[in-house]
Formats: structure tokens, sequence, C-alpha cells
């Protein structure tokens, strides 16, 4: 058995109006070697909009909170480095 | 030695039912309880997506010893087994779709708490760090004075 497991989930499609919609979900499955534990890790990865003409669509579902906390974290990050370096330089 | 044998089976199939608990755990995560049932609101079709975190795990074990301590002739012989395992779910929304006559779109879910608690955490980051190097250079400065 993998270490690390990536899937992409597709879910059953439900029609919306014109619209059929296919929701699909990222799922990584971890298993630690050498104790009993697991971790599941499911997130919403995308959306499949069919339109009436046949045309499809793939929206992705984005994570606006941890792209903003991540990036907030990575600029305190780099403010320290920044002044770190101003102060060492004077 | 026959107890010892009977330990170790108990131990084994005990191990056993945890294995196949946590590859059914692990195959029930899927699609469908990342996305949530879908709500109507007059032409509007909306439907909630969350992230989820779940965790499991646990262990058995089991021991023996001999006391000749008090009694050499007669040493007291004790064994023990134990087990124990634990397990979180943490749910988060990410965000909602939302299914109009004008089309499909993804709303993403703003958590303006986790955030601000993010860059309070960054910026106390921020001022410790300072404030520490600025400590050092006082200290060494008074040293060389």
């Amino acid at each position: 058995m993998p270490m690390i497991e990536r899937e992409i989930q597709s879910g059953e499609a439900l029609q919306v109006g014109n619209y059929e919609i296919t929701p699909q979900a990222q799922l990584y499955r971890i298993r630690i070697p050498g104790c009993r534990a697991a971790l599941a890790w499911n997130r919403p990865h995308a959306v499949i909009v069919r339109n009436e003409d046949g045309s499809e669509e793939v929206l992705p579902v984005r994570d606006v909170t941890r792209e903003v906390i991540w990036s907030i974290l990575a600029g305190g990050l780099l403010g320290t480095l920044l002044i770190m370096l101003m102060k060492r330089a004077r | 030695m026959t107890d010892e044998t009977n330990s170790n089976e108990l131990e084994n199939t005990g191990l056993d039912r945890y294995q196949e608990t946590m590859e059914e755990f692990l195959s029930a995560a899927d699609v469908r309880v990342v996305y949530g049932e879908p709500i109507q609101h007059n032409d509007t079709t909306i439907i909630p997506t969350a992230e989820i975190l779940c965790g499991l795990g646990f262990a058995v074990g089991s021991g023996s010893g001999t006391d000749t301590g008090h009694n050499p002739d007669n040493p007291s012989v004790g064994k023990g087994s134990g087990g124990g395992g634990g397990g979180r779910i943490l749910s988060r929304p990410v965000a909602v779709v939302v299914a109009s006559p004008e089309g499909v779109r993804v709303e993403p879910v703003f958590d303006v708490t986790k955030v601000a608690l993010a860059g309070l955490t960054a910026l106390g980051f921020m001022v410790g760090m300072t404030f520490r190097m600025s400590s050092k250079r006082r200290a060494l400065t008074s040293v060389e004075d």
C-alpha cells in the first residue's frame, strides 16, 4: 500500500436547470508507516458544468482562505528576514 | 507458553480488526462528504462544499514479567495487555457552487477570523524577532562599554 495516495474522484452528475453539474473532489490518503495511523484529506477540486449545447466548462474550486493565510505567513517570514538583513547592514 | 501464544493471537486478531476499520474509514472518504445536499431557493440552487480532514490511530501492546525478588523459590509471574485509539474529524467550508439561470459560478468562502488570527501570528512573530534582535544588540553594546 502506498504511503501517500492521491485521487481525483468524480461524483454523480446533478441536473440543475439547463446545466449538468459534476462535482470533483481531491482526496489524499496518508498512511504512516510503522504505526497504525491514517489520515484522509478530502477537498473540493472542481465542478464540471455541461451546458445544454453540450459544451463543457471546468470551474476550479479555490480555497481563498488558505491562499490568504499562507500569503500572510510567508509575508511575515519574509518581512522578518528583511528586518534582520536591514539591521545587520546598519 | 500457551498463555503467551493466546495473548499474541488475541493481539493479532485485534490488530487485524483495527486495520480493517482503518481501511473502511479511508475508503469511506469520498466525493459525497465534500459536497453537501443542494439547496433550492427560487431559481437558484446552492451546493455547499467543505474540506474534510480526518485522522485515526491506534496501538496495542502486551507484556509479561517475573518477580523473583520477594520469593526466589516461587517467583510470581504477571502479564497484561492493553490498547487504545482515537481519531478526529475537522471540517471547514471552502466554497459554494451557485447555479442560476444566468449560469454556474463558484463563490469562495472567506473566513475572516482565521485570516485575522494568521495575520496576528505573523505580526507577533515579526515584532518578537525585531525586539529580540534589538535586545541582543543592546546587550553587546553594554558589554563593549
